[in-house]
């Protein structure tokens, strides 16, 4: 099995951490060409990392999207982007195209099986880079034909990208994790805030102060689940088939990134062959399963698809969610939860702090026909559109000058409140997820679809024991990939 | 063979060569080459090399729990929506074939107009009015469910919620049923009437038994399609197979094979299995249908 472009899941903590540990800059940078009005003002852009080389004028095709992008908000910036490389390189054309996150993978391995892959491929994360393992053009030889600059980006964070294949991507995005929270559910119940200090203590009703952690987000989420009488999850009368506001919404798109949130693992154990859930994983699970089950302070599938909770996206943008995990890129939808949201530390679990980590890149296709024009195409998005896609997808840019402006812009985002504690984001990427949790595992795509029969059925069906459903998950992936 | 025979021979395959070049193209050459795919190791990103793997594939597919699973949520599927695809637009062709009924044409029209639909357009409807907080269940509380059924996100409920899907569709087999009922002898009612015969024993000694070819379309054509059933647990559930594995359809097993998991040996492999099931189930049905099927025309 090949090791993928993070052969070393140290190597995202390794990324999360000097980022993080490289202040801003002083300095302030240019708005690079071809941005909006978003971008900061009074900053100035790198010059573009590229020398000028010129190539076959190629009608090129971005494909979107393995990762964020799809919501429609988004797309009259990302074709205006797509055109603009259009209007910097006459007669070269970038066209881009929109699938559902959800039939992203099918539809472009659909494509590629059928000798039609596109040029350019992004944003695209670890899982999806990982999905595709093999696909991708090694973009080492075309850095050096055109003297692509990277070294405004750390080593490591370069680095990350390489794979069996070469380097197979140039950093872009990291979206780490925070609790977000709304705020006014709080004061109405007369609960203090959560911490927005990592390692901080919390105060409860009663005075006394406990450690930030899940057992407390356990009792919170009760006093903040309420039904349509106004009784919360610990009144005797609490009538759980007419919740009207949940009290606690984990990360549910994947199994495996709810259970980071609980602790950094992967389900390859050390011989790369042998299934091992991490035990925090177990209990991550457990708890999802209790809090939809048992407490009623979390949803169930059925509400969390409803349109009355769903949000259109996440249910904490449905305004009646108290308190969610998430990564950095849920601002695209975020504002429809209201103007009085705010971040704060994630829970510790067992005294560990866990803050999973998403990253983005854009990546080449191998086949693609017009290998130079593509590239091209690429530095021009990471260069000249960096800072308008970033403010898009609430990317922390990977090059730590630009993240100070990047979130003075993004706090200016309609429909968010005038002030958000955007340091806890910053503050997450110390406790980014080591292994990461997308990190490479035999038989990437069919593992992902037993979690995903296995989270489905978690969601769907009472009454399960727990312990029997996660063993039964362990063999049958141990099975799929034992199956050669 | 006279040259005017050679010449019309000439002719005739002439004609007929657009079909052959498809059917060569499109079905023979790639059924073969699917085939010669099961004995490989062929994937999308080909890290292996390419080579000879013997009976594999075969073997996996034995083991595979996947398989057996998916083909049980088909033939769980199957048992509930045969009998309605096969009786429901039967009946109704009966009441649209009744000299009682007033308003033919119109029903007819209402009938046949979901079978024109654009069929993901009518599978999303169909999601919103299924929902949780949907019409359907937002009707039921109307009539005193307190607590209607969770029709997507129950494993027990979601098939009746596929079969009433499918029920909504069934314009086509309407129209064909009648077809076959308008083409049956005004005589044989006539000498049944004078033997006495009433509505129900016209209808269990003529109409069925001349019906029995039309039943018989029917039927191979609901078998087949249940076994080719994709489309709507894919729009449905983002082909995700929820609840909990109970849309994983052989089918769409088979597709995330080939275009999720990007084995496309292993893919080919079960697409052998369906062809090898479809085949045994049709021979099954066409060696009973000489029992029970009569074909006026036949000697």
């Amino acid at each position: 099995m090949k090791t993928g472009p993070f052969r070393a899941g140290s190597i995202v903590a390794a990324l999360a951490l000097i980022i993080s540990a490289c202040g801003p800059s002083g300095t302030p940078t240019a708005v690079p060409s071809g941005s909006t009005a978003a971008s900061p003002a009074g900053t100035t852009s790198a010059a573009p990392s590229q020398a000028d080389v010129s190539f076959a004028p190629a009608s090129l095709r971005w494909y979107c999207c393995l990762g964020t992008g799809e919501d429609p908000a988004q797309i009259p910036t990302e074709e205006k982007v797509a055109a603009g490389f259009g209007q910097k390189h006459s007669g070269s054309s970038l066209k881009i195209e929109i699938v559902t996150y959800d039939s992203a993978r099918d539809t472009l391995s659909t494509q590629i099986a059928s000798g039609n892959g596109p040029d350019l491929v992004g944003p695209v994360g670890v899982g999806g880079l990982a999905a595709f393992d093999g696909q991708w053009l090694d973009l080492g030889p075309h850095i050096q034909k055109t003297g692509y600059d990277t070294s405004q980006y750390d080593p490591a964070a370069v680095e990350f990208y390489k794979s069996d294949d070469g380097q197979i991507g140039l950093p872009f995005a990291v979206y780490p994790s925070m609790l977000w929270y709304k705020a006014d559910m709080f004061e109405e119940v007369g609960l203090e805030l959560p911490p927005h200090q990592y390692g901080a203590k919390y105060k409860m009703p009663d005075g006394t102060e406990v450690d930030w952690s899940y057992d407390t987000i356990k009792q919170l989420a009760k006093l903040l689940t309420v039904d349509k009488n106004g009784k919360d999850a610990t009144d005797p009368a609490f009538d759980p088939e007419n919740i009207v506001q949940y009290g606690f919404e984990p990360q549910r798109d994947d199994l495996r990134g709810l259970g980071a949130y609980w602790g950094a693992g992967n389900l390859a154990g050390p011989d790369g062959k042998t299934v091992t859930i991490p035990d925090a994983w177990k209990d991550a699970w457990k708890f999802w399963y209790d809090g939809m089950w048992k407490d009623h302070t979390i949803m169930t599938a059925a509400v969390a698809e409803s349109e009355e909770f769903s949000g259109g996206g996440y249910p904490f943008f449905s305004g009646r969610v108290a308190m969610s995990l998430n990564f950095l890129w849920t601002t695209y939808g975020v504002a429809d939860a209201g103007k009085d949201w705010d971040l704060a530390a994630i829970p510790s679990h067992n005294g560990t702090i866990t803050s999973p980590l998403n990253a983005d890149t854009f990546a080449i296709h191998k086949d693609t026909k017009n290998p130079d024009a593509a590239f091209a195409a690429l530095s021009y998005i990471l260069d000249d559109s960096a800072d308008e896609l970033l403010q898009l997808y609430g990317g922390m840019p990977a090059r730590p000058d630009r993240q100070d402006a990047f979130f003075e812009t993004l706090g200016k985002s309609e429909g968010f409140p005038e002030k958000v504690d955007w340091q806890v984001a910053k503050d997450s990427l110390q406790y980014a997820d080591n292994p990461n949790f997308e990190a490479a595992m035999p038989k990437y795509n069919e593992t992902l679809t037993i979690l995903e029969k296995y989270e489905s059925k978690f969601a769907t069906t009472p009454g399960l024991d727990m312990d029997k459903e996660i063993e039964a998950l362990r063999a049958e992936i141990q099975q799929a990939w034992d199956a050669g | 063979m006279t040259p005017l025979a050679r010449r019309e021979a000439r002719q005739g395959y002439l004609f007929i060569s657009p079909w052959i070049i498809g059917f060569l193209a499109f079905t023979l050459l790639p059924m073969i080459a699917t085939f010669a795919f099961t004995f490989l190791n062929v994937t999308l990103a080909q890290e292996q090399p390419l080579r000879f793997v013997g009976l594999d594939n075969y073997a996996r597919l034995a083991g595979d729990p996947q398989v057996w699973q998916s083909l049980g949520v088909t033939f769980r599927f199957a048992a509930l929506w045969l009998p309605f695809v096969v009786v429901v637009p039967f009946l109704l062709a009966l009441a649209l074939n009744s000299k009682y009924t007033k308003g033919k044409s119109l029903f007819r029209t209402l009938l046949f107009m979901p079978y024109v639909v654009p069929f993901v357009a009518g599978i999303l409807a169909w999601q919103q009015m299924l929902g949780d907080t949907g019409w359907i269940n937002d009707f039921l509380r109307f009539l005193g469910w307190q607590r209607p059924p969770s029709w997507l996100f129950d494993i027990t409920w979601i098939y009746p919620a596929l079969v009433v899907m499918g029920i909504w569709g069934i314009g086509a087999g309407v129209i064909i049923n009648l077809a076959g009922l308008r083409g049956i002898p005004t005589e044989l009612y006539d000498a049944a009437k004078i033997d006495g015969a009433t509505a129900l024993q016209q209808l269990r000694h003529v109409t069925i038994p001349m019906m029995s070819p039309v039943i018989f379309f029917t039927i191979i054509l609901g078998v087949v399609e249940v076994l080719q059933y994709f489309l709507v647990p894919l729009v449905l559930k983002n082909g995700t197979g929820e609840p909990g594995g109970s849309t994983l359809f052989y089918n769409l097993y088979l597709y995330k094979t080939f275009f999720n998991f990007q084995q496309m040996s292993y893919g080919s492999t079960l697409a052998w299995l369906l062809f090898a099931i479809a085949l045994v189930v049709t021979v099954v049905l066409f060696r009973l249908s000489r029992r029970w099927v009569y074909y006026a025309g036949e000697r």
